[in-house]
C-alpha cells in the first residue's frame, strides 16, 4: 500500500544511511503483522492501514525513538549566547551601513538615490552574510563541545564537585561590554573594508564639494576581500567565546593571543603588498592643493609615504604586543586574586 | 487543579518505561521477533507500543544484551532477537534488584498506609 511506503520513507529518511535498509525491512514486517491482526484474510482496507499507522505514531517521533538522541545545529546550551551575538552583529551591521550611507550622502549628495538603493541591497546581503557566519561559528563551537564531552548535552560523565567553577566576581568576569565592543568594532571594520574602502583617506572640503584622496587602491584591495572575511570570522569567533565563557581563563587568553597574532599577521600580509597602496596618492594630494612641492614638510611626507608599509606594520606589531601584554596582565591579576 | 487521573497516568507511564526492559529480557530466552513479543507481553498484562519496542530492541542489541538473526525462510522476512549470555547475566541481576526494590517499596507504602488508616504505633 502506497501510504505505508510513504510512512516508512518518512521514518527512515530521518535515520543514518547505514541503518535505513534494515529498519525499513523491520517496519514493513511489523506493519504487515499489525494489519494481519486486523484483517486476517490479507485484505486490509485503507482504514486498517490508517489505524495501524496512527498507532505507530508520528513518523518523526518514531524516528526519534530509533535515533535515541536529539540533534541540533545550535544546542540549547549555547543558544542564548548565539542569540546575543547574532543580535549584536546584526545591529552593528545595520548601524555601520547606515553610517556609511550617511557619509556617502554627504560626500556626494547628488547621487543620493543611487546610494540609497545600494544601501538597501547591502543591508540585505550583509545581514544574510553575518547571519550565516555567526551561525557557522556557533555550530562549530557546539560541535567541538560535543566532541570534548562524553555525556550528552556537553556534560562530562566523570564530574567532580571540585571541578565546579568559582562564582565569578566582578574581577574574573569579562564585562559584557568588552565582547560587544569587540564585535561592533569587527563589524564596522569589515563593513568599511567591504563597501567603502575608498573613504579611508584624506578628506578635503572645499567650496565645490568634498573630495577624498584614498590611501589604498580599491581595485587591488578587492582581491584581499577573502582575507577580510577570515579576519571577521576570527574576530567574531573570539568574541562569541567570550560571551559564552564570560570569564578570564587560560584558554580564553590563549585564544585571544592566537586570534590577535593571526589577525595582525593577515593585516600585515595585506599591507606588505606594495600594489595595495594608492600609487597616485602624492599626485592627487598635490592636485587637491594639500601638498605643494617645495612646501613645508614636503620631503618628510614623501619619504614617509614611501615607507608607509613599514610604518604601518611596525605600528600594528606594537599594538598587538601591547594588547597581548594587557590581556595577559588582566588574566594574571585574576589568577593571582583567585589563588 | 490538575486532573488526578491524568497526573497518575503521566507518572505511571514514566514508571512503566523502566520496567519494559525487564519485560523484554524476560521473554527472550527463546528467539522472538518484534511483533510476537508485543503480543506475548500484552497477554501477560505488560502493554508496550510497537513504536517503543522496536527501537528498544535495536538499542538492547547495540548494548550487546541481545543477539539477532534475520529469518528469510518465511513469507515475510523477520528479525529474531535472542538473549545473549551477557544479557542473561544482566537480566538476572536486574531481577534481583527489582525484588529488592519491591520489598523496600512495600515497606514504605505499608508504613504510610498503616499510619493513615489505623493510626497504630
Amino acid at each position: 500500500m502506497e501510504m505505508i511506503d510513504r510512512y516508512i520513507y518518512a521514518v527512515t529518511q530521518r535515520l543514518p544511511e547505514q541503518q535505513r535498509a534494515e529498519i525499513k525491512q523491520e517496519l514493513q514486517g511489523l506493519i504487515e503483522d499489525m494489519l494481519e491482526e486486523r484483517a486476517p484474510a490479507g485484505q486490509a482496507s485503507r482504514e486498517d492501514a490508517e489505524s495501524v499507522l496512527q498507532e505507530l505514531g508520528h513518523p518523526n517521533a518514531l524516528a526519534a525513538q530509533y535515533r535515541g538522541f536529539d540533534r541540533y545545529l545550535i544546542g540549547p546550551l549555547i543558544f542564548d549566547p548565539y542569540l546575543t551575538t547574532l543580535k549584536i552583529v546584526l545591529i552593528s551591521v545595520g548601524i555601520a551601513l547606515t553610517a556609511l550611507f550617511a557619509i556617502e550622502a554627504i560626500v556626494k549628495p547628488q547621487e543620493i538615490l543611487e546610494h540609497f538603493t545600494s544601501y538597501l541591497v547591502s543591508l540585505f546581503s550583509a545581514g544574510a552574510q553575518s547571519f550565516c557566519w555567526v551561525t557557522l561559528i556557533f555550530a562549530w563551537i557546539g560541535y567541538r563541545q560535543q566532541q570534548n564531552s562524553t555525556g550528552p548535552d556537553g556534560m562530562n560523565k566523570d564530574w567532580k564537585p571540585a571541578d565546579l567553577p568559582p562564582i565569578p566576581d566582578m574581577h574574573t568576569q569579562i564585562k559584557m561590554s568588552e565582547p560587544i565592543a569587540g564585535i561592533i568594532f569587527t563589524v564596522l571594520f569589515t563593513v568599511l573594508c567591504l563597501y567603502s574602502i575608498d573613504l579611508l583617506g584624506i578628506w578635503r572640503v572645499s567650496d565645490g564639494g568634498r573630495t577624498v584622496i584614498p590611501f589604498l587602491n580599491a581595485d587591488v584591495f578587492q582581491g584581499y576581500l577573502p582575507l577580510i572575511w577570515i579576519l571577521a570570522a576570527l574576530g567574531i569567533l573570539k568574541e562569541s567565546m567570550s560571551i559564552i565563557v564570560r570569564k578570564r581563563t587560560g584558554k580564553m587568553l590563549a585564544l585571544h593571543i592566537m586570534v590577535s597574532v593571526a589577525t595582525s599577521v593577515l593585516v600585515c600580509v595585506i599591507l606588505a603588498d606594495p600594489a595595495i597602496w594608492n600609487s597616485h596618492f602624492i599626485q592627487q594630494a598635490e592636485a587637491a592643493g594639500i601638498l605643494s612641492p617645495g612646501g613645508e614638510g614636503y620631503d618628510t611626507i614623501i619619504s614617509m609615504w614611501n615607507r608607509v608599509s613599514e610604518w604601518m606594520i611596525t605600528v600594528i606589531g606594537l599594538f598587538t604586543v601591547l594588547d597581548i601584554l594587557s590581556e595577559s596582565y588582566k588574566w594574571y591579576r585574576v589568577k593571582a586574586s583567585a589563588g | 487543579m490538575a486532573d488526578v487521573n491524568e497526573t497518575i497516568n503521566g507518572l505511571l507511564s514514566e514508571l512503566r518505561r523502566g520496567t519494559i526492559v525487564i519485560g523484554v529480557l524476560s521473554q527472550l530466552s527463546e528467539p522472538q521477533y518484534g511483533y510476537s513479543l508485543v503480543t506475548v507481553l500484552e497477554e501477560k498484562g505488560v502493554a508496550v507500543d510497537a513504536g517503543t519496542l522496536y527501537p528498544l530492541l535495536r538499542r538492547l542489541e547495540k548494548q550487546e544484551l541481545l543477539e539477532s538473526t534475520w529469518d528469510t525462510n518465511e513469507a515475510r522476512p523477520r528479525k529474531y532477537y535472542l538473549l545473549s549470555p551477557f544479557g542473561k547475566e544482566v537480566y538476572e541481576g536486574l531481577c534481583r534488584e527489582w525484588r529488592k526494590l519491591i520489598i523496600s517499596m512495600e515497606g514504605i507504602m505499608g508504613e504510610t498506609e498503616g499510619g493513615e488508616r489505623y493510626g497504630d504505633d
